[in-house]
């Protein structure tokens, strides 16, 4: 864990910050708005006291009432992960800015979140779906599309699979939305 | 008198069937700014597609071309073909179901996705995995290393139309397979680890078979090499194609051994230590030229480092557990982790959130050969058709981990 790095991070982000710097094994976390995202981490990747030149992972999340842009970052100077979580983008018509003019490399992943969840990366040159047909209409990984094949959860309720004997176990679960309170 | 029958022609107006525009698709319509300028065709341009059945592209990849002439003037990669949703699967399957959900992912070396899920998993339940299956994970994660690296060192000649070699090294890539079958009861999609261990203990036809293999490995790997490193063919077609430098390397996002040709000596073993890596001793072999060639010698380079570091670890390999104890059904405290590990093609992530149920509420995979993917079209671009699967098979991308 890098203490050096949180209170680095304090002191030069400060009220930018929607959260308070969060640590837990290797992995350092904070938040940002979506209007403060890319000018922060323009800031991580140019200013040599962070130097954060690695874009590791670039994703969304659903968290049932929002969604999240969620970039992992890691650098020469620290042995720690560091997460920057722009939560708050709203769910029915979710855009945020590229980051393309930063890192090249995140269009693919861009690509995918928007493919997966339908955000909208304002600046992306290429935005369009990457694994689904050009023609399909949903987007796969939010909360609210089911698995056609959850016999328990779809319109064809009531059909069992083979491999299911008695009751599934779903049937007795909500099937109302699944939120996530902590995420 | 009859006149003699001749065989009907298709040039006969009777028979000859009209041409239609409706028997070649439409071309697509452009989305987005970047792909109107893809369709866009100036005069002599064209476009063609390489793919999806074809047996350089590694898998299941169509890539459309545009060339003029023999040139490459642009590509587009289209994915999709190998798209099974498995973050979607993972979601809806409890904490080990979705171990081996993420094996099929890295088809080649498929230890290494598992690792970093279980690594992920392991910090979302705070669980400490005992030092013998530590040093377990670590031996067999560097033997599928080896076996990857082996056979991309065979798929990269055959790729440039050399037949022996993949002959050559599918020799110690069986070897290897055979071993870890033995091991864990699998060829290919080994689902060994566990959230905090692994599935079974190191059993005698294992540990008899590496000893066998390791008392020659060196030997075997050298010339294998040899066939490949001092052919000049090989040597001239790959040297000084597709040069990736440092600074683009970073920006594209690229990590692993595609990096390191570059001269960033990046490596999750050492930059972001986990399991025992910190305690072994090895190289990380790094290349200036940042070309096709220097991307295949750090691999080679990179087999030699995992056979020291496999005499390590069998060296002080420890008694003990390979289990942690821990409760059958897991239900993790509502938070989020990210594992990761180096493997043989780059950084592999699993970003896992927990909502305090059985199931992951949300996993997301990161795997190295979708943003390596990306290069293919900025690397290849001026040069011919031919070189395209040179740079393609020197960047080692794997389908099933590009497409999830």
């Amino acid at each position: 864990m890098d203490r050096a790095l949180a209170s680095a991070l304090q002191e030069r982000f400060g009220t930018t910050l929607l959260a308070p710097v969060r640590q837990r094994f290797d992995e350092t976390e904070i938040r940002v708005s979506v209007a403060d995202a890319i000018p922060t981490l323009r800031v991580l990747h140019d200013e040599p006291d962070f130097a954060f030149e690695m874009l590791i992972d670039l994703c969304g999340v659903d968290t049932g009432e929002e969604m999240q842009v969620v970039y992992h970052l890691s650098s020469s100077r620290s042995g720690d992960w560091l997460r920057v979580v722009v939560p708050g983008v709203d769910r029915n018509a979710p855009r945020v800015a590229s980051l393309t003019s930063l890192w090249p490399g995140a269009e693919w992943m861009e690509r995918e979140a928007y493919d997966m969840f339908g955000i909208i990366f304002e600046g992306n040159r290429d935005l369009r779906r990457i694994y689904m047909p050009d023609d399909y209409r949903s987007y796969p990984l939010r909360k609210d599309f089911y698995l056609a094949d959850d016999a328990s959860r779809s319109p064809a309720a009531g059909v069992r699979n083979m491999e299911r004997v008695g009751t599934p176990v779903d049937a007795t679960r909500a099937t109302a939305l699944r939120k996530s309170p902590g995420a | 008198m009859t006149t003699q029958q001749t065989r009907p022609s298709l040039d006969d107006p009777r028979i000859a069937i009209p041409a239609s525009s409706e028997w070649y698709e439409p071309a697509p319509t452009a989305q987005t700014e970047r792909q109107a300028e893809f369709l866009n065709l100036r005069d002599g341009e064209m476009l063609i597609n390489l793919g999806p059945q074809h047996p350089s592209t590694h898998g299941v990849l169509r890539i459309v071309v545009k060339v003029s002439g023999e040139q490459v003037v642009d590509l587009d990669p289209v994915l999709g073909y190998l798209h099974r949703g498995v973050e979607k699967l993972c979601e809806n399957s409890d904490y080990h179901q979705a171990i081996c959900y993420t094996d099929p992912l890295e088809y080649v070396a498929s230890l290494f996705c598992e690792a970093a899920t279980v690594a992920a998993f392991e910090k979302l339940v705070e669980v400490e995995v005992p030092r013998r299956a530590q040093y377990i994970r670590v031996l067999t994660m560097e033997l599928n290393r080896i076996a990857s690296h082996t056979l991309f060192q065979g798929w990269m000649a055959l790729d440039l139309g050399g037949i022996t070699p993949i002959l050559w090294s599918f020799i110690e890539r069986d070897e290897i397979v055979d071993m870890l079958a033995a091991l864990t009861g699998q060829k290919l999609l080994y689902n060994y680890y566990r959230i905090g261990g692994v599935n079974g203990d190191l059993n005698h036809e294992f540990m008899s078979r590496l000893g066998n293999w390791m008392s020659r490995a060196a030997e075997q790997i050298d010339s294998n090499t040899g066939l490949m490193n001092e052919n000049e063919i090989f040597v001239r077609r790959t040297r000084g194609l597709g040069v990736l430098d440092a600074a683009t390397a970073l920006r594209m996002g690229v990590t692993g051994p595609n990096l390191r040709a570059s001269g960033v000596p990046f490596d999750l073993r050492r930059d972001h230590p986990y399991l025992v890596y910190p305690e072994l001793e090895f190289n990380i072999p790094t290349r200036e030229e940042g070309d096709s060639l220097a991307r295949y010698m750090v691999r080679i380079d990179e087999i030699r480092e995992s056979i020291r570091i496999i005499d390590q670890v069998l060296h002080e390999m420890p008694d003990g557990p390979i289990m942690a104890k821990l409760p059958r059904l897991i239900r993790p405290r509502p938070g989020r982790a990210f594992g990761a590990v180096e493997g043989p093609r780059g950084v592999y992530g699993v970003y896992a959130i927990s909502d305090g149920t059985d199931q992951p509420f949300r996993m997301r995979i990161h795997d190295p050969s979708f943003v390596h993917l990306q290069l293919v079209g900025p690397l290849s671009r001026g040069n011919l058709i031919a070189d395209t699967m040179a740079v393609m098979a020197s960047l080692d991308p794997v389908m099933g981990g590009v497409d999830k």
